[in-house]
């Protein structure tokens, strides 16, 4: 059991410095799935099962996609990949920063410790918390994706008029 | 900007800050910040200049990073200590979630987006990100107060209020003396918060009306650099003689109303045995009051060489819809100092 979440881990780590070793956004974007996919897996090993799998169907299935449509309408010539020396030069100092971190680590009992709610489940818990005592952050979170949406057509409506639209 | 979505966008803001206010608990709070952050990014790249993009890109990144390290301290106090009310903080996520906080409302030395999203916004948009995008954090601030840790809050307050003054002291752009001014009052805010509360709002309160006055003065005058209030005199010299209490009020000298919250946070300190702080305070807003009597000499004191220096500006416009609110917050950053004792009763 402890090597699976040991995987799971060493996986997110592994999709993390992938992304925030600043390659082109095609090669960060594998990043991301690889991130998300050990992601889920954590959540599974913790018994979240199904948080895991409403995070993997919005996160990889919803924002992702649109992501790597974006992407690639705005595509880059030459884009950098993890052999570029730039995006190299980060991977290590990531590496290294880790291990310095891992060599302080001193107990890891904590990773396998579980939730003791012995009614309700955590994942389906906090579902049914949402839509009764927090119907209000419910509301607001609906109203947030749908200001979200309008900042994103603002910001990107005059674009390509650049700024001779002052009239 | 379209007015169903202007109106969409500002209602946001206030949404935002709302629930921020209103909150109890670390992840409505959280999610307030987020939607006010969010809500004035399209405000600020209204005009899709290159300045504006860049400052709006700096803005949204710093507030995202900081919004990021509220909701890890939040999480980390609620691992350790099982509770998410808004008071109940173990040291540890203290210290972070007052660095976040303070990141966010651009103490030093996490000040540096400052100066140059403030520069890189148009008037009115600045006011907005000077005044209202502060209420949130402020009030975070102050719901926490007793949690957290004296020494931090000293220290970046003390070095807010030295590098407020050392930034302002070569600045040419109006824009970033109000940085610079923002970030040396928000210095003096954050040291008197661990000992009074009280104060800091009352300092908060002052500080906003002050730099409402002081931009929609800019405004009036449409002046963004120290040589175009070279001119002002031109446009409204009523405004032009105002102003001048404005920046004094600024630099907290006395019959002004911006004496009032460093008289009461030199005498807290005072009564809190730590003069040394309270001296060092009050002499590096030496700086600060430098650059402030600079403005002055520049728009009130002094006619600068003009080639024709005689009459007003010929045409005048007077539909401006900031008078009103210019007056009342000019009379209230000035003359407020004789009711005292009905601000500060408590």
């Amino acid at each position: 059991m402890f090597y699976l979440s040991f995987l799971g881990f060493f996986g997110f780590i592994i999709g993390m410095v992938g992304v925030a070793s600043n390659p082109s956004p095609y090669f960060a974007a594998y990043g991301l799935v690889m991130g998300a996919m050990a992601g889920c897996w954590l959540l599974v090993t913790f018994g979240l099962t199904f948080l895991s799998l409403v995070l993997l169907l919005i996160y990889l299935g919803g924002m992702l996609v649109v992501f790597a449509y974006s992407a690639a309408m705005a595509a880059d010539q030459y884009p950098m990949a993890w052999d570029d020396w730039s995006v190299f030069i980060y991977v290590m100092i990531y590496w290294i920063l880790l291990l310095i971190g891992w060599s302080y680590v001193e107990e890891l009992d904590v990773i396998s410790l579980f939730e003791n709610l012995s009614y309700v489940r955590c994942d389906w818990g906090g579902v049914m918390m949402l839509y009764y005592l927090g119907g209000f952050m419910l509301l607001l979170l609906g109203w947030v994706l749908l200001v979200t949406l309008f900042v994103v057509l603002e910001i990107t409506r005059y674009i390509s008029f650049g700024n001779i639209l002052k009239l | 900007m379209n007015p169903f979505a202007l109106a969409i966008l500002l209602i946001s803001m206030f949404i935002g800050t709302m629930v921020t206010l209103t909150s109890s608990h670390w992840l409505l709070a959280w999610l307030g910040l987020e939607i006010s952050t969010l809500a004035i990014i399209p405000l600020m790249i209204t005009d899709h200049h290159p300045r504006a993009t860049e400052a709006t890109t700096k803005y949204f990144l710093t507030q995202a990073t900081a919004a990021t390290l509220i909701l890890f301290s939040a999480l980390i106090n609620a691992w350790n200590t099982g509770m998410w009310e808004l008071k109940e903080l173990s040291p540890l996520s203290s210290n972070m979630l007052s660095l976040a906080l303070m990141m966010k409302m651009g103490l030093a030395p996490l000040h540096f987006w400052l100066p140059e999203v403030l520069q890189g916004l148009s008037l009115t948009t600045g006011l907005i990100l000077s005044t209202w995008q502060k209420i949130a954090p402020i009030a975070l601030m102050y719901m926490i107060f007793s949690s957290l840790n004296i020494q931090v809050l000293m220290i970046m307050g003390l070095l807010s209020i030295i590098v407020g003054g050392w930034i302002g002291l070569n600045q040419v752009h109006l824009r970033k003396v109000i940085a610079a001014s923002s970030i040396a009052h928000l210095g003096w805010m954050m040291i008197i918060l661990p000992f009074s509360p009280h104060i800091m709002m009352l300092t908060f309160l002052i500080y906003i009306l002050m730099t409402t006055a002081m931009f929609l003065s800019f405004k009036i005058f449409n002046a963004t650099q120290i040589k175009m209030l070279t001119i002002a005199w031109t446009k409204m010299p009523v405004l032009v003689a105002l102003m001048m209490f404005i920046l004094l009020s600024l630099g907290g000298l006395p019959p002004t109303t911006g004496f009032l919250p460093k008289w009461f946070i030199l005498q807290e300190l005072t009564l809190q045995h730590i003069p040394s702080i309270a001296t060092v305070m009050a002499i590096s807003s030496l700086l600060s009051l430098f650059f402030y009597l600079r403005l002055t000499y520049a728009l009130t004191l002094t006619y600068s060489p003009n080639t024709v220096n005689s009459t007003i500006m010929w045409r005048f416009k007077f539909n401006n819809m900031f008078y009103l609110p210019l007056m009342v917050v000019m009379v209230l950053a000035t003359f407020l100092l004789p009711l005292t004792p009905s601000l500060i009763s408590f």
